[in-house]
């Protein structure tokens, strides 16, 4: 959306991550990772599974750390988590001993915010991702679409400048995850703030083309190419027959190790 | 419904059958530890001259005097002398509960809290934990003296080593995610103690409090065989001493009815503690 800001939002400097495996081998889940991402840009990131894109989107979350290398995040060089990055996980991560709006305001808590202040922010919040309903329900009687609601609009409550998004909507059937799509995009493109800038790590091809400003595919822990999507939103289904994002589809096909299935790359910038 | 009630029926039954037995047993092996004191005896003798003869332990007072001050025996005093025992016993596990539970949940939490706690924690809690309480009994007694401190203390230290145990295997087990979710929506480290840490391992120390309930009961009964001078585990060793056996009978069963009594409690707590939890969580075990 606003790419044309100049301002950096996330600078990753050389990143990279080793682990050392049980049987004593050291392995290289994110080498030399070098990527700009301006404020309030959409940039998903794709890779086949074991790529080091979940890694990487940890350490810039600040869940791990880097090996070598540096994460500057507005200016700012990270060291661990902070409140202006939000992130949903794949796997369930609401707190299922804390009633629906305790969950959401939960990050406000953390910071201090006042009871009745936080709960208007909460309320407000579940409203738009459509659990107004559920609001003192405990966690076990929401569905796992609902309880992804519950995540996001726990993130956004608390107000980051940045948004991580570690394949958010992987375990969901293909209604729900649309739904979700839709409710995710709505919050981000929220008029009266200031853009968030999204790094969604995906594994669905079409997932990356209806959300992002641009998509970076990964590949043995470092980045392969990095895809600008000019499509105007809203993208709809028919958005992803148009030539150009048939061609990127191709293209990223290529680098999951679909080749079989893709023709030949157009329409990207090449490797970073 | 009627499934319930029919497990009742046979509950019932099947506890009937045991009174019945008993009763059986007492009527055909009569013999006696003493002259006048059966091995096994009857309810009848139970709830009569059993039940009078523990005024012998009610210490006068509340317009009831004392056996000791030539006073006969009496039912009033008899139930004060339930009363005032029991409450000695209990005061006495409460206490130590409370005291075990805090310090055990305290060094188990420190245990993950930092690498320096956990350095300063876990080696002497190592050595605790190896030590055998019982074989604790008289150097506690010795250290500490026979009266409520002591006791206390005892009592404490065994129900401390559970659940110091149970809480370092409890926090182990809780989720990365949901400690990942609260750093990262900005939660310092007591802040995640405090709302995702303890409510976590609710569920896990369903089972260590109950563990630790019954290390208790068995505690607070040991530190009274040796040298308290009130408390049911008094009457019991009292009543040993010139083998009086209905005596420490009708005393177990009223330990049977405590300890049922005390599980049914906590077992209630820890089912509204857990309305949150999956129902397979919540009932079961």
């Amino acid at each position: 959306m606003t790419t044309d800001s100049s301002r950096r939002m996330i600078e990753l400097v050389h990143l990279a991550r080793n682990y050392t495996r049980a049987d004593g081998q050291r392995v290289s889940a994110v080498d030399d990772v070098s990527l700009i991402v301006p404020e309030g840009e959409f940039v998903c990131l794709i890779g086949p599974s074991g790529c080091g894109k979940s890694t990487l989107l940890q350490m810039i979350a600040g869940l791990v750390g880097p090996s070598s290398g540096a994460i500057v995040v507005d200016g700012k060089e990270i060291d661990g988590p902070g409140r202006e990055r939000g992130m949903v996980f794949q796997r369930d991560s609401v707190f299922p001993w804390m009633r629906v709006i305790d969950n959401v305001e939960y990050g406000l808590k953390c910071r201090g915010v006042a009871a009745g202040a936080r709960r208007d922010i909460a309320r407000d919040y579940l409203k738009r991702v459509g659990l107004s309903h559920v609001e003192r329900a405990w966690p076990r009687e929401l569905s796992g679409g609902m309880l992804k609601r519950v995540a996001i609009a726990a993130v956004f409550a608390n107000g980051g400048e940045v948004l991580l998004l570690d394949e958010p909507f992987g375990a969901l059937d293909y209604v729900t995850r649309r739904q979700l799509q839709e409710v995710l995009l709505d919050l981000w493109e929220e008029p009266g703030r200031a853009v968030p800038t999204v790094v969604f790590v995906t594994h669905d091809v079409d997932e990356a083309l209806l959300l992002a400003d641009r998509i970076v595919a990964m590949r043995n822990g470092g980045i392969v190419d990095d895809i600008a999507v000019g499509a105007a939103r809203p993208r709809d289904t028919d958005t992803l027959l148009l030539p150009d994002m048939v061609a990127i589809k191709h293209t990223l096909l290529g680098h999951l190790g679909l080749a079989h299935a893709a023709r030949a790359p157009a329409g990207e910038r090449g490797a970073a | 419904m009627i499934g319930v009630s029919r497990q009742q029926l046979v509950s019932l039954s099947v506890f009937a059958a045991l009174a019945i037995g008993w009763e059986i047993l007492a009527s055909v092996y009569t013999v006696e530890a003493q002259p006048g004191e059966p091995m096994v005896a009857g309810w009848g003798t139970l709830f009569t001259r059993t039940l009078l003869s523990l005024s012998d332990y009610w210490q006068g007072g509340f317009g009831v005097p004392a056996v000791a001050d030539g006073a006969a025996r009496s039912y009033p005093a008899a139930l004060l002398s339930i009363i005032s025992h029991s409450l000695a016993t209990l005061s006495r596990l409460a206490s130590g509960l409370m005291l075990g539970g805090l310090f055990g949940l305290a060094l188990g939490l420190a245990v993950s809290w930092s690498p320096w706690s956990r350095r300063l924690v876990q080696l002497p809690t190592q050595f605790l934990r190896a030590l055998p309480l019982l074989a604790m009994v008289p150097l506690f007694q010795l250290w500490f003296g026979t009266y409520f401190f002591g006791q206390v203390l005892f009592v404490s230290y065994g129900v401390g080593v559970i659940v110091f145990a149970g809480v370092v295997n409890a926090v182990r087990t809780i989720p990365q995610i949901y400690i990942d979710n609260a750093r990262v929506l900005g939660a310092s480290r007591s802040h995640l103690y405090r709302t995702v840490i303890l409510p976590a391992i609710l569920p896990a120390m369903r089972s260590v409090v109950l563990l630790s309930l019954g290390a208790g009961w068995g505690a607070v009964l040991a530190a009274e065989y040796l040298g308290a001078q009130s408390g049911l585990g008094y009457i019991i060793v009292y009543a040993q001493q010139f083998g009086l056996l209905d005596r420490m009978f009708l005393i177990a069963l009223l330990f049977i009815l405590y300890t049922s009594a005390s599980y049914w409690v906590i077992e209630r707590l820890f089912t509204r503690l857990l309305a949150w939890s999956p129902s397979s969580q919540a009932t079961n075990q």
